[in-house]
């Protein structure tokens, strides 16, 4: 199990340093969109990718040695530096080099300019975290609680009432949500603040400032266990252990909690692992709109200003959770159903 | 003008057979089968002889030439295809009319007649001209004879020291021409409109003052606690928002408004305003200064002088610095006595070329305004601060009779008004050369003050030191922004009532227009602007109240033709340099005064900027741009401007809007282009396409802004009887990554048809903000958004000032200082010619300047020395450069006059240099010779001395 577990770990690491080998090999070949004039901000970004040895940069023109220029800025005296792309694999050795020899992820280009941006990530982090880790605690207890119970109450008007509101919610996305939930909670009732209060807000703002965002991106998800939850669950139900559990004397609760649900929750838990994900891929829109600090806007902040930096470190944060989850997920099949021996020998 | 249709169609048919019969152009592209009562069934024939041109090189004279009118010419049918002859010969007629109008009370007895002589003689062309080109010839050659009737001035001008009247009427003079040759682009509405502000807001004012606003934070107070606001120290906060995080408040090396406004808050400037006992204006007071500039060597006795000195606070008169830092290092800048020397420091700070600080650059730059010493002690620091280079710089501090002065030579003679406008900056907020050491710099070279450092365990907080009325007293990323007041202001007991600030960083209301006002309803902020959708439920509420504008926004336009563009913006671009690849596809109608026109009438600004509530303006400058800064009268409001704008406003609703003449302008631009060969038509089915671009801010600006104008300038155009539907105009959306892109990546490097956007300027110094029109970088800071007119030329639209014939460049130099005119045309005071350097059997190199001097008879001319640079040792080397004065060498440097005012300077570079320099001093892998030469000079000019001046040039010394 040991080492099934770290060799798990190690892929898992594999994996995470393929994807973001691919996204920075594929970022840096977008076609370029060739920047213009004096702007001396733009001149110093080219002067710092210089400095990273992601550019080269003559005071003359080369084009026919190193294909057009990525950018000509007019320097003192009448003369021009023209910067020139290095081949992408030379700037992704170079890229991996300052990541492992100086744990240097680069710094932001223009979201916090000069700020390492490893640094921003972990100054932003906490509140995402938070915010999931919020909607994890509500949304798992609530959505397996409906499915149980329309599971339970199979083919009634309880079941179908809550099978139908699950269909209707989960097609709402959470930004419609959010902005309906603001504009009557904070805006009309004024019960909770129209956007996350900030660190310096006493605890009760602080409290109230998450329930919009969590209920908001635990929606889809309660609605996502309750689906899920109901079909394991009725189809556990209906299996012939569960009738000779009563055959043999076990009340309907007893087969129910001792059988039906543990078995119930082999396929369920591993999902829960893996929802926190998508949940933090979820939080992208939905923190900018309640204005939390989080990576999520960080990573639509990172794309929009084209601060690549930042998007790579972002990346890496959320394969690396993405990618322990799913381990994570593996490991809870053994301990959940201990038939299941992971990295056991034949 | 519809009633001749009728006939235009008659004239058509007749055409058609003309053009079936007749000769054929060169390269014909098949006529496209219309129905017969479409206007453009003809295409217009493409002659435009160089003959029918108008002569650029005819000398100028006092008398005016006659237009040649000729015998009659035989009958021939009009071709013009989209408007009928009386029509377009009526507007031709109309353009010559208005030219003629905007000069004649400026013009002598002599010029005058000559001038209303040309005009008729032109008109009379005009009207015997039978086909579009001649009767575009016939305008040409009259707008030409009008122009020289004129005399040109020639000389030595200035008319700085005319009265604030006079000086306005050149303004009006300015403007008039900037919008008959279409450099002020299609101005659409002024920033100003209703703002709303919680009731628990006292403001200084309730009537807004032009160029001040409410007085809110520095007279008015808060009355009541913000309930929403849960922390109790800042429940008397004013609570506003920004939607962005500016990510630094360093403003002296912003480019924006954003930094610059937020750092308003902390900063303290030599003189600032505060509203007047009246709270209707506002008055000048010192602020770090103890009184008002008093002029050194006003030799003359008028007010004017270029060095000024006043007395500043210091420490001992208990002026202290503040920081909100808890870190210890920074805690004990607190309540630090403010030292003479700081004053000098910040400016030190800006102007060192090596702290790469955009506003330093700016200063360097500066023309109105401009600190004696500055662009040169600039182009020295490369490396750092220079010494030998600061001590040429006109800023001085000193003590005399015990008291500390800061002294400030100008580059140009100023009023002590212009001098403490041009002096009272934030940016120049005295600061210790300990506290930027501690602070320290970023990778880039750049201070880290104001700003985060590397590892953010710094923030702003910790950087700043300020002496403003508010310090930052928390900064928390991406959440909010908190100012205090500041008990060591200066002000502190009688100003600023406000106990602070709460800035939050509001995300959520970039993409979302409603998204400030919804928090403000809650109470939760202190003030917003009306979204559109919500004008007219709050228009007349009684939080509401409305403002003049600082800025007003433009569609500006490329007009340039291919020529000029490739000159401005080509590969080896003055301006800047673009890639082949990288040419902007120009589009024929841009370059059509006409069309541009159109475009100007076809927009309804009055429902469009009600609609947003923002003012209805066709100005380029905005209302609070003063006339008379010292008596607070709007430019807007003189006659100069009234006269400058009517063009603009004649037979429309007042606002420039005026559909009929939209369409009209739009057919009497296509009838041009379709005659000079530039469009061709289609047919109404397969109609040819006119896609114009409209390059905008933000994507929102789609919604908000572009779909409303798109409809305007389309609805407008693209109606049947303009064109019979044979053009469908298309207005392009077009938006960048950065809000700041339609100006980097689109107007200011010639990438763009219409850029939406504005210059804001020195609001009391409107004839000095003008300068962005200029064509002449040098005189905009390049910050010219308007292409297509060479503003140093006489030949294209006259500018008539005191009886004489001026480049726009050339009167805008006059008013804001001194201009050599030569032909009417501005003239540097002296100009270089550099011929290359030959190796000479010894080793040694030979090279030589001609030097013009404009006016000899005025001008004192003194080579001062050559400076010799290690450019091989800067490029290809260690990036280190040394410079060598050539003039430390005997003979190295001869001075020989060829004949008045003519000079060649011939220079020697000792084989022993040459030899070190080859390689870089050793340092370069592959040496290609690189050098370059600094010819220092100075001059006196009718008395005035200009000195510390270089020529540079670069050259190669030979490789082997």
């Amino acid at each position: 199990m040991g080492k099934y577990v770290l060799k798990r770990i190690g892929l898992a690491f594999v994996t995470c340093f393929i994807v973001l080998s691919l996204t920075f090999i594929l970022v840096k070949l977008l076609p370029f969109e060739r920047p213009i004039g004096g702007d001396p901000q733009q001149i110093a970004y080219y002067d710092r990718q210089y400095n990273l040895g992601y550019v080269y940069r003559f005071d003359r023109n080369m084009d026919d040695v190193y294909g057009p220029y990525l950018y000509r800025s007019p320097e003192n005296k009448g003369r021009s530096n023209y910067y020139y792309m290095v081949p992408v694999m030379e700037q992704y050795v170079r890229w991996l080099g300052n990541i492992v020899l100086h744990w240097d992820w680069g710094s932001s280009k223009s979201i916090q300019p000069n700020v390492n941006a490893s640094v921003i990530i972990m100054n932003r982090l906490p509140y995402s975290i938070k915010i999931n880790f919020f909607s994890v605690i509500f949304s798992v207890p609530l959505g397996i609680l409906l499915g149980i119970w329309a599971a339970l109450k199979k083919n009634t008007m309880t079941d179908h009432t809550i099978s139908t509101m699950v269909m209707v919610f989960i097609s709402v996305p959470s930004f419609v949500l959010i902005t309906f939930m603001i504009h009557i909670f904070a805006y009309r009732l004024g019960w909770l603040p129209s956007s996350w209060p900030a660190d310096t807000s006493p605890t009760k703002q602080k409290v109230l400032g998450f329930i919009i965002p969590v209920f908001c991106l635990s929606f889809g998800s309660v609605c996502g266990y309750c689906r899920f939850v109901r079909a394991e669950l009725c189809e556990v139900l209906e299996s012939e252990y569960l009738l000779l559990a009563r055959t043999k004397g076990l009340t309907r609760r007893q087969a129910i909690v001792r059988h039906a649900l543990k078995n119930a929750m082999v396929p369920i838990f591993p999902a829960v692992l893996m929802e926190v994900i998508g949940l933090l891929t979820g939080a992208t829109i939905l923190e900018t709109l309640y204005n939390i600090p989080g990576i999520g806007r960080l990573f639509l902040l990172a794309i929009n200003y084209k601060d690549y930096d930042i998007l790579f470190v972002d990346m890496a944060i959320f394969d690396t959770i993405g990618l322990l989850a799913g381990v994570l997920s593996d490991m809870a099949y053994g301990f959940i159903d201990p038939r299941i021996r992971m990295g056991a020998k034949k | 003008m519809k009633k001749t249709s009728k006939l235009l169609a008659i004239l058509l048919v007749v055409a058609m057979v003309f053009s079936a019969c007749g000769p054929q152009p060169a390269e014909t592209t098949p006529a496209p089968t219309q129905p017969a009562t479409q206007a453009p069934e003809t295409k217009a024939p493409e002659t435009t002889p160089a003959a029918t041109q108008p002569d650029t090189t005819q000398p100028p004279a006092t008398e005016p030439q006659p237009v040649e009118t000729t015998a009659p010419a035989p009958e021939i049918p009009w071709d013009g295809a989209y408007m009928d002859k009386d029509d377009f010969q009526a507007y031709i007629t109309h353009d010559l009319n208005l030219m003629v109008e905007s000069i004649e009370d400026q013009l002598d007895d002599a010029a005058y007649t000559a001038v209303k002589a040309a005009e008729k003689a032109g008109e009379e062309a005009i009207a015997a001209g039978n086909t579009v080109a001649e009767v575009k010839s016939a305008y040409a050659d009259a707008v030409a004879a009008v122009i020289n009737a004129v005399p040109a001035a020639d000389g030595l001008f200035s008319y700085k020291k005319e009265s604030n009247a006079e000086r306005t009427n050149i303004l009006g003079i300015l403007e008039r021409f900037a919008i008959a040759t279409g450099i002020t682009g299609v101005s659409l509405f002024e920033n100003g409109g209703y703002v709303m502000y919680n009731p628990r807001i006292t403001l200084g004012t309730e009537n807004y003052i032009v160029g001040y606003g409410f007085g809110l934070l520095a007279e008015g107070s808060i009355t009541a606690d913000l309930a929403f606001e849960t922390n109790p120290d800042w429940a008397r906060y004013y609570h506003t928002y920004e939607v962005s995080d500016p990510k630094t408040l360093l403003y002296h090396d912003d480019q924006g408004s954003q930094v610059g406004d937020l750092f308003t808050y902390m900063g303290a400037s030599f003189y600032t305003n505060f509203m007047n006992e009246t709270k209707d204006g506002y008055d000048w007071v010192p602020e770090l200064a103890k009184e008002k500039p008093v002029a050194v060597n006003d030799e003359d006795g008028d007010g004017m002088a270029t060095t000024w000195k006043f007395e500043v606070r210091t420490g001992d008169d208990g002026l202290k610095y503040t920081t909100g830092s808890q870190i210890e290092s920074r805690a004990a800048f607190n309540d630090r006595p403010v030292a003479l020397e700081d004053y000098e420091t910040i400016f030190k700070l800006l102007l060192t070329a090596s702290n790469k600080l955009y506003r330093g650059s700016e200063l360097a730059a500066m023309k109105s305004g401009a600190i004696a010493g500055t662009k040169e002690y600039y182009a020295a620091s490369e490396n750092g601060f220079n010494a030998d280079a600061w001590a040429n710089v006109g800023i001085k501090t000193f003590v005399e009779d015990g008291k500390n002065y800061f002294q400030v030579t100008f580059a140009q003679e100023q009023t002590q008004f212009y001098c403490m406008y041009y002096i009272a900056s934030s940016l120049y907020m005295p600061i210790p050369q300990e506290f930027i050491d501690l602070v320290g710099k970023n990778a880039e070279g750049k201070p880290m003050l104001f700003s985060f450092n590397s590892d953010a365990t710094e923030t702003p907080v910790d950087n700043s030191l300020i002496l403003g009325p508010y310090y930052v007293s928390r900064y928390d990323a991406d959440q909010q922004i908190i100012y205090t007041k500041n008990p060591n202001y200066v002000f502190a007991d009688t100003k600023y009532a406000i106990e602070g600030l709460h800035v939050k960083i509001y995300t959520a209301a970039a993409s979302d227009t409603n998204a400030g006002f919804n928090e403000f309803l809650a109470e939760h902020f202190d003030s917003a602007g009306i979204p559109q959708e919500h004008l007219n439920e709050y228009r007349n509420d009684p939080r509401t109240r409305s403002t003049t504008g600082t800025s007003n926004f433009k569609l500006n336009a490329n007009a340039c033709d291919q020529e000029t563009w490739e000159y401005l913006f080509g590969v080896d671009g003055v301006v800047a340099q673009n890639a082949v690849e990288d040419y902007w596809d120009l589009k024929p109608a841009m370059g059509n005064h006409h069309f541009v026109q159109g475009v100007s009438y076809s927009i309804d600004r009055l429902t469009f900027a009600s609609a947003r509530g923002s003012i209805p303006s066709v100005d380029y400058l905005a209302s609070n741009y003063m006339s008379d800064p010292e008596n607070g009268l709007s430019y807007s409001v003189t006659e100069a401007h009234k006269n400058a704008v009517a063009q603009l406003l004649d037979d429309t609703d007042g606002y420039g809007y005026s559909l009929e003449l939209a369409r009209d302008y739009f057919r009497l631009a296509l009838t041009e282009l379709e005659a000079e060969g530039k469009y061709q038509p289609g047919t109404k089915e397969n109609p040819t396409k006119i896609e114009i671009e409209f390059a905008w801010m933000y994507p929102t600006h789609e919604e908000n802004y572009h779909n409303e104008i798109k409809n305007f300038i389309e609805t407008a155009f693209n109606d049947d009887s303009v064109c019979g539907g044979v053009y469908q105009l298309e207005c392009v959306f077009w938006v960048g990554n950065e809000w700041s892109d339609v100006y980097y990546n689109k107007m200011m490097v010639g990438q763009f048809d219409f850029g939406f956007g504005s210059i804001t300027g020195n609001s009391l110094d409107p004839i000095g903000f003008v300068s962005v029109l200029s064509s002449d970088q040098d005189i905009s800071g390049s910050f010219t958004l308007n292409w297509g007119v060479d503003t140093n030329s006489t030949d294209v639209y006259p500018i008539v000032y005191d009886g004489m014939k001026w480049s726009f460049d050339a009167l805008y130099n006059a008013v804001n200082g001194t201009a050599i005119a030569s032909k009417g045309q501005n003239k540097a005071a002296v100009s270089f010619v550099y011929h290359e350097m030959e190796k000479q059997e010894d080793g040694s190199y030979v090279g030589s300047f001609d030097v013009e001097v404009a006016l000899p008879d005025l001008t004192e001319l003194t080579i001062d020395d050559i400076a010799c640079c290690d450019y091989e040792r800067y490029y290809n080397g260690d990036k280190q450069y040394e410079e060598t004065y050539l003039g430390d060498f005997e003979g190295a440097i001869e001075v020989t006059e060829v004949e008045k005012g003519i000079y060649k300077v011939t220079f020697t570079v000792p084989a022993e240099l040459a030899a070190a320099y080859v390689d870089g001093n050793g340092t370069s892998a592959e040496p290609e010779g690189y050098t370059g030469f600094d010819l220092y000079y100075s001059y006196t000019l009718d008395g005035a001395e200009n000195n510390g001046l270089y020529y540079s040039v670069n050259d190669y010394f030979v490789v082997e």
